[in-house]
């Protein structure tokens, strides 16, 4: 692994890591701990982005408690999602990152009810959990509570980090861009 | 985080907790009931206290108290199935049962994890991976990162403070707060982006992406009894992993 990877990583790690307290202070729904897995993807491609996501994960459960390693799975999903959206300059607008954030979301967001109902019974982050609550309040089944909640926030929280990476690439200097050329491409110059 | 001199957790191999934070894990996933799941977050709880990292297992209670409200609402209080009337309030019996079982096995993860992050001392890590004759690169993107956490979450909160001190409003209606998310979010994108260039140079000039074999600074005393432990809870993990599986 070359210097300049082995220096983005632990930036692009650290920023999975981090980014949702930034969101919080702004009161949105949103967790954004995808932005680090899908910039490191668009710079320097999937392979890349796969190793920022779970190694994001098990640090993220060293910290945090361990039980959330299983959804690192996803990070690989979110990574292998941004890498083909990148290889077909999908970043190029901020119609096209959305539209890629929305189908990553729904991907993301249907294996993720599926390791959410599995195997923590529908409570992991408060705030899904809180819909899920809600929803089931409401007459829904667990499955259905859990695999609704997921999806919707999964769709958001996907388009707006794909919304953010794809801006970020596009305004990035010539000179940062051409250390990553896989990011020119991705965003069509 | 700084131990008490002497602790257990602070003389063990690095690779001896870690070894033990997984099985803990693995041995939680495969617990069948509120039984045996209660007595593996009660043996992990006092594991970590004579390690002499128990405030890891109070510390473990603040991202745990929310997580078994939910359980505890959406499987006792919502759950299906035969319901148990407690002083006038209707639950449900398996409900509560599979709260349980699922908070313990959650206690025990959350405190087995956070008394690893407690006993975790990165430059013993380095030595220890250095020792074996593993990649430098993997040890530095774990020690890495850890060291570049407080240090982004500080510039975190710097771009917080100066993007509020230049009028940027955080509160408010939906759209303004959706339009704040870039002038918070960029600045540290940037930076951190900035801030690859000039390590990757400083990399470069230490060999890091060598394949050379480091000598560690510290060599390591990895004990029989370290050794023993490991394979124990190890075999230990795997054995119930089995038992779950073909029972």
């Amino acid at each position: 692994m070359n210097a300049r990877l082995l220096a983005l990583l632990p930036a692009a790690i650290a920023i999975n890591l981090v980014i949702g307290g930034l969101v919080n202070a702004i009161g949105l729904p949103l967790y954004l701990d995808s932005i680090g897995t899908i910039l490191a993807t668009v710079l320097a491609g999937p392979a890349v982005g796969i190793l920022v996501g779970v190694i994001g994960q098990v640090l993220f459960g060293l910290i945090n408690g361990y039980q959330w390693i299983p959804f690192g799975f996803i990070q690989v999903v979110i990574a292998l999602l941004a890498g083909v959206a990148a290889a077909q300059a999908g970043f190029r607008s901020m119609g096209g990152s959305v539209a890629w954030g929305l189908l990553t979301g729904l991907v993301a967001g249907a294996l993720s009810s599926v390791i959410s109902y599995v195997l923590f019974k529908g409570v992991t982050a408060t705030g899904t959990t809180a819909v899920v609550t809600l929803l089931r309040q409401l007459g829904w089944s667990l499955p259905a509570a859990v695999t609704a909640s997921s999806l919707a926030l999964d769709l958001v929280d996907k388009a707006a980090a794909f919304a953010v990476v794809g801006a970020l690439v596009r305004s990035l200097p010539n000179r940062l861009m051409g250390r990553f050329p896989r990011a020119a491409r991705a965003v069509g110059r | 985080m700084t131990l008490p001199p002497g602790a257990l957790a602070a003389r063990a191999h690095p690779f001896t907790p870690l070894v033990l934070t997984l099985s803990v894990a693995l041995v939680a996933l495969a617990a069948p009931g509120p039984e045996a799941a209660a007595f593996l977050y009660a043996a992990t709880v006092l594991a970590v206290l004579a390690a002499g990292v128990g405030r890891a297992a109070l510390r473990a209670l603040v991202p745990l108290a929310p997580l078994w409200l939910f359980l505890f609402l959406l499987h006792g209080v919502l759950g299906d199935g035969e319901r148990l009337v407690v002083a006038g309030l209707s639950f449900s019996r398996g409900g509560l049962l599979l709260a349980a079982t699922q908070a313990a096995r959650l206690g025990a993860i959350a405190t087995a994890s956070l008394a690893l992050y407690a006993s975790f001392s990165p430059s013993r890590f380095v030595d220890a991976v250095a020792e074996r004759g593993w990649p430098f690169s993997a040890s530095y993107l774990v020690v890495a990162t850890l060291l570049a956490l407080p240090r982004f979450r500080a510039r975190a909160v710097a771009i917080l403070e100066a993007q509020r001190s230049r009028g940027l409003r955080l509160r408010g209606n939906p759209m303004n707060r959706v339009r704040a998310i870039g002038p918070v979010t960029f600045p540290l994108l940037l930076g951190a982006l900035a801030e690859v260039d000039e390590r990757g140079f400083a990399l470069e000039t230490r060999c890091a992406s060598g394949v050379a074999r480091r000598t560690p600074l510290e060599p390591l005393r990895d004990t029989v009894a370290d050794r023993g432990v490991r394979w124990l809870a190890g075999a230990g993990a795997a054995a119930a992993i089995a038992w779950r599986v073909f029972a």
